[in-house]
């Protein structure tokens, strides 16, 4: 089983529905993503193209990020998803420069939008991500706690991620790849879907649909 | 009206300048370059058959590591869990950095205590190991395009030995010594070295992401910098000491000076400026001609 994402970059429209989905599901404060699309002017007149690109931890079959990390925060699951053990990281930043997807972030502290923190500030505060690595999960607590009820992740809305379940054009599709019968590898299979920086030898679980 | 053309390699995302590893690890590769270089220089040097200065760095070396770490522990998010990072000698080069540097400490700690001339031999050996690690740091750090070359070991090797030569010639001017004329030959030949691997890493066949990253390296005004204070300068400066014995002093003293300035600044410039994240780039993709 490898969990995986095919990105269909035609029809996404930049709304960052995504992004707000995954900040808010997680908690985080002000200031931080673990996932983003970015507004991709590319080409030059009179051969040009705009596309909108999600960009969020590639969850790479071979994470530079986990051999790197010094103290084995930086884990990599039998699934394929990369985490981080708060409770393990110093912080030291390897882990973000070894990244080629510009993927992790450093939380050096999490003020809330105010002067003091509201409630749900103060109800949904992670003091443990304070001064660590954070990244995209692929929202592993939902794709366990679903599997654990007989759900499936990617069919199943209560067992996928949040950034493709909030998705408003089905751009994100969530499955596992080495399911051939799931939608994410048939839609691989299908289309030209193509990992960013292959050059880079990581293997990455996330595939873009630009053609 | 809109026609493709042929799918190509594009750029969607521009580098970025990396932020998290700032004034605090160039002082980390600084200091521990400028320690190890020390000790190193100064085993040479007795190995020349001069008194040398091996004294002096037994003490200064570790002090000038030891104050690298610190520096860095301090841009650590939460730098209490420092000892943490020592477990991971098996895949993390920045534990193996830990490791072999705080026995290059300890061993040439230990010889100000007891002076055994056997114990230069492996902390000389855990001085090189140390700058080795430094650059495999980096040479890890694939997010870096400037980083990620397989030279960057050697680079740090010798950046050290300059910096830690410079050093050991400036102890030597303020104590008054007259300096070994096969050492300063030997220190002269490890410039010469050491300008021929820094050549080599700008010159490195790294893609079009590390010639933007290294261009300033190359052709700026900090290359110019790094070359001509931190290499010609210093050569000419101990070329000049070896053949007019009245300037020998005042010229070692200068050179050695601009040989520590030299690879301290060409470290912060491969740190915070050649320091950019990766452009974000795809194999393949159809541009669209627009016809006006």
């Amino acid at each position: 089983m490898r969990w995986g994402m095919v990105i269909d970059v035609r029809r996404c429209v930049g709304c960052q529905t995504c992004t707000i989905a995954c900040k808010q599901e997680h908690g985080l404060p002000p200031g931080q993503v673990w996932r983003f699309v970015a507004d991709c002017e590319v080409g030059e007149y009179p051969d040009v193209r705009r596309l909108f690109l999600p960009m969020q931890c590639m969850h790479c079959a071979e994470p530079p990020c986990v051999p790197v990390c010094p103290t084995g925060a930086s884990r990599q699951r039998e699934d394929g998803i990369v985490w981080v053990e708060y409770g393990s990281c110093v912080g030291c930043g390897y882990c973000a420069v070894a990244c080629p997807y510009h993927a992790r972030h450093l939380i050096h502290e999490a003020p809330g939008y105010f002067e003091a923190l509201t409630p749900p500030e103060r109800a949904t505060a992670r003091p443990e991500r304070t001064g660590v690595m954070t990244k995209c999960t692929f929202c592993q607590e939902r794709v366990d706690a679903g599997r654990a009820q007989g759900l499936t992740p990617g069919i199943d809305l209560e067992a996928t991620p949040t950034c493709a379940v909030s998705c408003i054009a089905n751009v994100i599709t969530f499955g596992d790849l080495d399911d051939p019968k799931s939608p994410v590898a048939k839609l691989r299979a299908e289309t030209r879907a193509q990992p960013l920086l292959p050059e880079c030898g990581t293997e990455p679980s996330v595939f873009y649909v630009v053609e | 009206m809109q026609t493709s053309v042929a799918a190509r390699s594009v750029e969607l995302i521009p580098a970025t300048p990396q932020r998290l590893w700032g004034k605090p690890a160039v002082a980390n590769f600084a200091l521990g370059g400028l320690g190890a270089g020390l000790y190193l220089a100064a085993v040479v040097e007795v190995w020349l058959g001069a008194p040398g200065a091996v004294n002096v760095a037994s003490w200064l070396g570790p002090v000038l590591v030891l104050a690298g770490f610190v520096a860095v522990a301090t841009e650590a998010g939460r730098p209490l869990r420092g000892p943490r990072v020592l477990v991971r000698l098996r895949t993390s080069w920045m534990s193996r950095e830990l490791w072999v540097g705080g026995l290059f400490i300890a061993l040439a700690g230990t010889e100000v205590v007891f002076p055994l001339a056997w114990l230069r031999y492996p902390a000389a050996a855990a001085a090189i190991g140390l700058c080795l690690a430094q650059g495999w740091i980096l040479r890890h750090a694939r997010g870096v395009a400037a980083w990620d070359v397989s030279l960057m070991p050697l680079v740090f090797l010798q950046s050290a030995i300059v910096s830690g030569a410079g050093l050991l010639v400036a102890v030597e001017v303020v104590a008054g010594r007259v300096l070994d004329g096969a050492f300063l030959i030997a220190t002269l030949l490890a410039v010469v070295a050491g300008m021929l691997v820094w050549r080599g890493f700008l010159a490195w066949p790294g893609g079009p992401a590390f010639v933007r990253a290294t261009a300033q390296l190359r052709g700026g005004r900090a290359g110019v910098l790094i070359l001509a204070a931190g290499y010609l300068a210093p050569l000419l400066l101990g070329t000049l000491a070896l053949t007019v014995p009245p300037a020998g002093a005042g010229a070692l003293g200068l050179g050695a000076i601009l040989m520590i300035a030299g690879q301290v600044y060409a470290k912060a410039e491969l740190i915070l400026t050649a320091g950019q994240l990766r452009p974000i780039t795809l194999a393949n993709l159809t541009l669209r001609r627009r016809a006006s």
